[in-house]
């Protein structure tokens, strides 16, 4: 399998996850897209020191994901890309702050360890939450949720055209990916004299295509506004779901709930 | 009725593609529009949409196809493409199928009962909330097609609609095509297919008409059909 | 280049949402003056095709590893900066989404350090100024070579700008103790020779481009290619490219990696390169306890949208620790308990 044919796979799984039944699937696609913004600022704002502080942000996506009905390790596949950067600006903090700040037991642990520890945790937390609005969200309704908010609808209506042409695009390179290699074994890329054309190609086909496909818009009315697909209302759990979550960022944000309950069992 | 009265047109700086056309189709008619590649078939659907102006009239119910009443004339006439992907360019069946009759301002409910009557008439309603993207190549054509009925067009045109299709696929998308009460035209290289679609078949060639007459006339002509890069049908050529 | 979310304080990440919804906003409102209501589609077509393009691999000759093409430059050249803009930002939000690649909160960033440079440094300062121009001559050749040139500038100089800003806005961010200068040494280089790399393939795409259907280009009509003789010497110039690139290769070969992503390289392959240069800069007036530094965190703390939470410094802290770390392993407990709920009532729903 190619790497196109491996992206188009992702894309495919993500729509599926995001069309299943659950009661986050029912949700306002706004008060989701609402919810993860603030939800991410949140964990953002958190000094790089504050671990203890951090980890009960933890709590918001694990309920989540449970409600949903989305398996977490599919969200972890996708850290492969977010964590090696995260985890390389991280590495650095143990080697440049060696200031003890704890002890467990014996062991000092230094600020650089916490501050990486904590930068770690974040991008997971960011991006278990960013995948799960996607995951449990049509595009289409998210793009609806963009232009019910006063989005310019240029821009959603490109967002929603390109993601569908992802797909076609992605599909016709990976045919053109395996046909290349077929012709020239032991390549591993595309090599120097077919630099320009191989991509060339596709480029200016799919300019004529781009012509047909608004030859196909016109052909249906299209006079420079989309309809886009009526999305879940917002109804009075989601007003509820907005309110606990928000909720629940201020306390963990405010009180250090880990230490919290640490200090009812110490004491 | 849609006719054609002396029309010529010719690609910037190039050699005229139609030459001097005239014919006509009655409401009902089932016509079929073949020849060679490069014969000028998608040329004469893209003037008849509008799409492209040339010289002479062309009339669709009596109004003159020009750049006043493209919109008129566009909500009369159906194209499927012969890229399905092209034609679909929403993320999902039901959207693309909502987008032709809201442009048009049909009622959102008036227009989901619309889809959904169509896709009960072809047996589709499993592909309603399926991404555009993720259905196969039998299955998106018939979307497409579909798409067109939802704007409730008077006549259908339709570019090569059973090519790269299986057989059952394509068996499908042919009675799929008889059933439609609509005016039809229909460009192929599937004889067999126009043989069973249409009643009528007019045979270009270099920009101009050769033949125009009775389906069965035409395709049973094997030197006609051969000196214009065709055969006969494979249902004929048994027989014969 | 993708910047995660968590590289990023909510002020940074705003700051650079708001700069690139002011681009944005322009773009818009100059495409909507043009009303080129084709324009639409073919932005997308071509969007796509730039995302789906930055997954080929191109073998870079005379080494084992391969570099990738620039979207920004490539897009404006074909579509204008503006159109390419918006492209590149719907580019950069589908990565972002679905594959992981950049975050959300981070998107901003990413639209700034990738599409602004690219579209709009790379369109308005190189590509456009060097195909008007009369360097090397006034036929055909001489515009296919001021083409590879612009490509080229464009994708070095626009790299460098964006891996400058990745530097910036996560050392505004606090997110690290890597020295300013130290970080920039690390990044500024590596981007060198992406940049190179992603010059070249662009350019060699876009000579196809122009040897094909020079209309599509940007500029390229305007200079009035339409009355030259066509000349398809393609051979010659990746003759040329083939060579710079052998050039170039070499260089590389002591980078080579198979990471296509140089911010990852840069700053996993140094971490005793002896980055004491800084470039240049002083560290005293760059470096993470400059005053440069200080002032922005003082800002970044009194304008981020949630007042940071005081957390003592490091001597008080370790006083509270072990509550601390035992709060912790229940706050785990806790979600583990969360899962096998989760898990019992949906094989409970399963059965019944």
């Amino acid at each position: 399998m190619n790497k196109m044919e491996k992206a188009l796979n992702e894309l495919g799984h993500m729509d599926e996850l995001a069309v299943q039944e659950s009661p986050v699937h029912a949700m306002n696609a706004g008060a989701k897209l609402l919810c993860t913004v603030i939800y991410i600022l949140v964990v953002m704002s958190f000094n790089k020191y504050d671990l203890s502080g951090l980890i009960p942000m933890l709590l918001w996506p694990v309920f989540m994901y449970q409600m949903s009905g989305i398996p977490v390790r599919t969200c972890f596949y996708k850290l492969r890309i977010v964590l090696p950067l995260v985890m390389a600006v991280g590495l650095f903090n143990p080697i440049f702050d060696r200031e003890i700040m704890l002890h467990i037991g014996n062991i000092g642990v230094s600020g650089g360890v916490i501050s990486m520890l904590t930068l770690m945790l974040k991008g997971v937390l960011c991006l278990m939450a960013s995948f799960l609005l996607v995951a449990t969200t049509p595009f289409d309704n998210i793009c609806a949720a963009l232009r019910r908010v006063h989005f310019p609808a240029m821009l959603v209506t490109l967002l929603l055209l390109t993601y569908r042409y992802v797909g076609v695009m992605t599909e016709e390179l990976a045919v053109m990916t395996d046909a290349y290699h077929l012709r020239a074994p032991g390549q591993k890329g595309i090599h120097v004299s077919a630099w320009g054309s191989f991509l060339g190609q596709l480029l200016l086909r799919s300019m004529d295509r781009a012509q047909e496909l608004y030859s196909s818009m016109l052909l249906r009315g299209y006079h420079q506004h989309f309809h886009y697909a009526p999305i879940k209302p917002f109804k009075f759990s989601d007003a509820v779901f907005l309110i606990l979550s928000i909720a629940f960022f201020a306390i963990v944000k405010y009180v250090n709930v880990s230490e919290l309950m640490g200090m009812f069992l110490v004491r | 009725m849609i006719a054609f009265e002396n029309v010529s047109f010719a690609y910037e700086s190039g050699e005229p593609v139609i030459r001097d056309m005239s014919f006509r189709i009655e409401d009902g008619e089932a016509v079929g529009l073949i020849g060679a590649n490069g014969a000028g078939k998608s040329t004469i659907m893209k003037l008849l949409l509008g799409l492209v102006q040339g010289e002479g009239r062309i009339l669709v119910d009596e109004t003159e196809v020009n750049r006043d009443n493209l919109s008129t004339i566009r909500h009369k006439l159906g194209f499927v493409l012969q890229n399905s992907d092209n034609q679909m360019f929403m993320p999902t069946v039901y959207e693309d199928m909502m987008f032709g009759p809201l442009n048009y301002m049909v009622s959102r409910e008036e227009a989901d009962k619309r889809v959904d009557e169509i896709l009960d008439r072809l047996d589709l309603q499993h592909l309603k909330h399926k991404y555009n993207h993720k259905i196969s190549g039998g299955e998106k054509r018939m979307a497409a097609i579909a798409t067109v009925l939802a704007m409730e067009p008077e006549a259908i045109l339709m570019d090569e609609p059973t090519s790269a299709l299986d057989p059952y696929n394509r068996r499908i998308v042919i009675n799929t095509i008889k059933e439609l009460s609509q005016t039809k035209i229909i460009t192929s290289h599937d004889l067999d297919m126009i043989m069973d679609t249409c009643s009528r078949v007019i045979l270009i060639s270099k920009g101009s008409i050769v033949a125009d007459g009775k389906a069965e006339d035409i395709l049973s002509d094997k030197e006609l059909l051969e000196a214009n890069h065709m055969e006969l049908p494979l249902s004929l050529s048994r027989n014969g | 280049m993708h910047m995660a979310d968590a590289l990023l304080a909510p002020a940074v990440a705003a700051t650079m949402y708001v700069a690139s919804g002011a681009a944005a906003g322009v773009s818009i409102s100059k495409l909507r003056k043009d009303d080129e209501p084709a324009k639409l589609p073919t932005m997308a077509v071509a969007a796509a095709v730039v995302f789906a393009g930055q997954m080929i691999n191109y073998t870079i000759p005379g080494t084992g590893s391969s570099g990738h093409m620039c979207g920004g430059m490539m897009l404006s050249a074909l579509l204008g900066p503006y159109a390419g803009f918006l492209s590149m930002i719907v580019v950069l939000a589908i990565q972002c989404l679905f594959f992981a690649d950049g975050g959300l909160m981070a998107l901003g960033a990413n639209c700034w350090n990738m599409a602004f440079y690219g579209c709009f440094v790379g369109y308005f300062l190189i590509w456009k100024p060097i195909i008007q121009s009369k360097w090397f001559g006034a036929d055909k050749s001489a515009l296919r070579k001021r083409i590879i040139v612009s490509s080229i500038l464009g994708c070095v100089i626009t790299l460098q700008l964006g891996a400058f800003s990745v530097v910036l806005e996560t050392s505004l961010s606090g997110i690290t103790e890597l020295p300013f200068g130290a970080f920039l040494g690390l990044m500024q280089p590596i981007h060198l020779a992406i940049g190179l790399i992603e010059g070249l393939i662009t350019a060699a795409v876009l000579c196809f481009v122009f040897d094909s259907r020079p209309e599509l280009l940007r500029d390229v009509d305007e200079v009035g290619v339409s009355g030259l003789t066509a000349k398809r010497s393609l051979k010659g110039t990746i003759g040329i490219l083939a060579i710079v690139a052998l050039v170039v290769g070499g260089g590389l070969s002591l980078f080579a990696s198979g990471n296509p992503d140089g911010l990852e390289w840069a700053l996993f392959g140094n971490t005793d390169g002896g980055y004491s240069s800084n470039m240049g800069l002083d560290e005293e007036n760059f470096g993470v306890s400059s005053q440069a530094a200080e002032k922005a965190e003082s800002i970044q703390e009194k304008t981020s949208i949630l007042p940071d939470y005081a957390f003592p410094d490091s001597e008080s802290a370790a006083g509270t620790t072990v509550s601390g770390i035992v709060g912790s392993a229940m706050v785990a407990g806790v979600a583990l308990l969360i899962c096998l709920a989760g898990g019992f009532f949906r094989k409970k729903k399963k059965q019944s």
